[in-house]
């Protein structure tokens, strides 16, 4: 690590300009909106405090939509992870049709969004849905399994199909972080670890912790804060039971066009993903925000 | 390299991760070829009238299904959107590639100085960097289509690109950043040594050890900004301008639309995308595997 004395502008500004172009005006803006009464339907915006959050939060929504969203958030972004280093570690090997399969990986990450959501509907579909028609050919099953309309199966669908979305990403960088790794400090590991976990353990995570970190970091942030996915496959419900804190800045803002409370939904959203990056980042530490 | 698994066992995962990953989509493909009056009957097989192309020559042709010139038929099951499939592929094509470039130009030598320089400022820029993407985009939408109007973006695909550029830039930044990083330290001083300036250490050095990675970073650029809706949907103009995350949408949220045709679409539209991730994404294996980075 050396040290430059002046600040490298050539460097960064390319990079920090559009960033700041797109965050600081928007982001100001947004925030001014949650500390006004801002209704499409009154003329005037009127200075109203804390009032738009207060009302957010005594909302009879609130502590439903927040406790789905972490236990969606809890839920998706370690399986991403976890499933997405498995997948790459066992990729990495060479065997026939690996080709095949590492291509097949990347299928879910060329889907739009709000294909995903109707490609998962047809999986969990209650009568005309692929795994129950699979299960009930297999007879595993007597009658359909209502994945989407009972409470606890709904979440767990919208979590299996948001993680599907999420794979290929994981995939992709944690193989190319595997690939980083010195080939003679593996090949020494062969030698000396029999145990694959220990190799695993000792070796190989050391080695990836700072692109894992990254990749919980983002995965939390994208499970806390989008709802599109969710939204498709269930419209929110059976009842409130798959609907996430995150759409409700939406519905305030575009369906009761109170773009006020919108926006003070979204800042408590800021603020919860703000304690959720210092937890992970706390709990997985990496020399990644090192000062060094 | 580890020693092998055995076969079976190699067998069993790979059938697993390719029936999770591809499952639904190899869905989506015999959706599209059997038309919907078979899907939904259990009672027939699913491939017990051959296979039908007739909602892919209407994509390409405008000509319609026989089916659907039928008396009484459902006409709501066929819905223009599909028509734009085609055209909105290449519109996104452009848009994800300039971002992708726009990320990589910009991006890679943020990240190489934020990896290896210690600089007044670092710690401030950097947790800006990181922290930005924070504010869910739906929060942003409105002031951001102000501030485009003003600048007179809107319905143009360069605002687009602006802002899949600035959305996807924290993240380009972070991941280059830990690819430098990772690169063994004596590289650099060897490089010092043999009196190479900043620039040529990036150019020279860095930026070719680090191809593969930058590599799969440029897809992750591409597929954000590929399947980015919200922004698109908004700041997109007439039919002739919008991509293909819009399109697809329209047909998906259109609840009358014909399974078969809209399973025609989607596969229309992930053949070119896939052809060309893959492509990128069988150099980045090539190599990563073959062990680009040696200590």
């Amino acid at each position: 690590m050396w040290t430059i004395k002046r600040f490298p502008a050539l460097w960064l500004l390319p990079a920090l300009l559009p960033v700041a172009l797109m965050t600081i005006y928007p982001v100001a803006h947004a925030f001014w909106t949650s500390l006004h009464s801002v209704m499409l339907l009154f003329p005037g915006e009127p200075f109203v405090g804390l009032d738009n959050y207060k009302r957010v939060v005594s909302s009879n929504y609130f502590q439903d939509t927040l406790r789905n969203s972490l236990v969606f958030t809890f839920l998706a972004a370690p399986l991403v992870v976890i499933i997405g280093t498995l997948i790459a570690l066992f990729l990495q090997r060479r065997f026939f049709g690996s080709q095949v399969v590492r291509s097949i990986v990347l299928l879910p990450w060329v889907l739009p969004g709000a294909i995903s959501a109707v490609l998962w509907i047809w999986v969990f579909h209650p009568s005309f849905g692929v795994l129950n028609g699979l299960l009930r050919d297999l007879n595993l099953i007597d009658s359909s399994i209502p994945w989407l309309t009972s409470p606890r199966l709904a979440l767990i669908s919208v979590v299996v199909a948001h993680v599907w979305t999420q794979i290929p990403f994981a995939v992709v960088l944690i193989m190319a972080a595997l690939s980083g790794i010195n080939s003679e400090t593996l090949e020494a590991a062969a030698i000396d670890c029999r145990s694959a976990f220990k190799r695993f353990r000792y070796i190989i995570f050391p080695e990836i912790r700072a692109m894992i970190v990254v990749l919980v970091v983002y995965n939390a942030l994208t499970a806390f804060t989008t709802y599109d996915l969710v939204y498709a496959m269930t419209g929110g419900g059976p009842g409130t039971a798959t609907t996430l804190l995150s759409f409700q800045i939406w519905r305030e803002s575009f369906s009761m066009y109170d773009f006020g409370s919108g926006s003070a939904v979204a800042f408590i959203v800021v603020a919860i993903s703000a304690v959720l990056i210092v937890a992970i980042t706390r709990a997985l530490p990496s020399d990644l925000f090192a000062e060094e | 390299m580890q020693r092998g698994l055995n076969p079976f066992l190699t067998f069993l995962f790979a059938s697993l991760i390719v029936l999770f990953t591809g499952g639904p989509v190899i869905l989506s493909l015999v959706g599209s070829v059997v038309p919907d009056r078979i899907l939904l009957d259990s009672s027939k097989a699913l491939f017990s009238e051959g296979l039908n192309f007739e909602t892919y020559r209407y994509v390409f042709t405008g000509q319609l299904p026989d089916s659907y010139l039928a008396e009484s038929a459902n006409r709501a099951m066929i819905s223009d959107a599909a028509r734009q499939v085609p055209q909105s592929l290449f519109n996104s094509s452009v848009i994800a590639f300039s971002s992708m470039v726009l990320n990589l130009l910009i991006g890679a030598p943020a990240a190489y100085v934020f990896a290896r320089y210690v600089f007044p400022g670092k710690k401030l820029t950097f947790m800006f960097l990181i922290l930005s993407p924070l504010v869910p985009a739906v929060a942003l939408v409105t002031p951001v289509y102000i501030m485009l109007q003003t600048l007179g973006l809107v319905g143009t695909q360069a605002g687009i690109i602006l802002v899949h550029t600035a959305k996807a830039l924290p993240f380009t930044v972070l991941i280059l950043s830990v690819f430098f990083r990772k690169m063994p330290a004596e590289i650099f001083e060897a490089a010092v040594l043999d009196h190479c300036s900043r620039f040529q250490t990036f150019w020279r050095i860095a930026l070719p050890l680090a191809l593969p990675s930058i590599g799969a970073t440029g897809l992750f650029a591409f597929m954000l900004s590929y399947s980015e809706y919200m922004f698109s949907m908004v700041l997109s103009g007439d039919a002739a301008t919008r991509p293909v995350s819009v399109v697809m949408a329209a047909l998906a949220r259109n609840t009358d639309v014909s399974w078969s045709l809209l399973n025609t679409a989607i596969f229309i539209a992930i053949v070119p995308t896939l052809v060309l991730v893959i492509f990128v994404w069988r150099f980045v294996v090539e190599g990563l595997l073959s062990g680009a980075v040696k200590g």
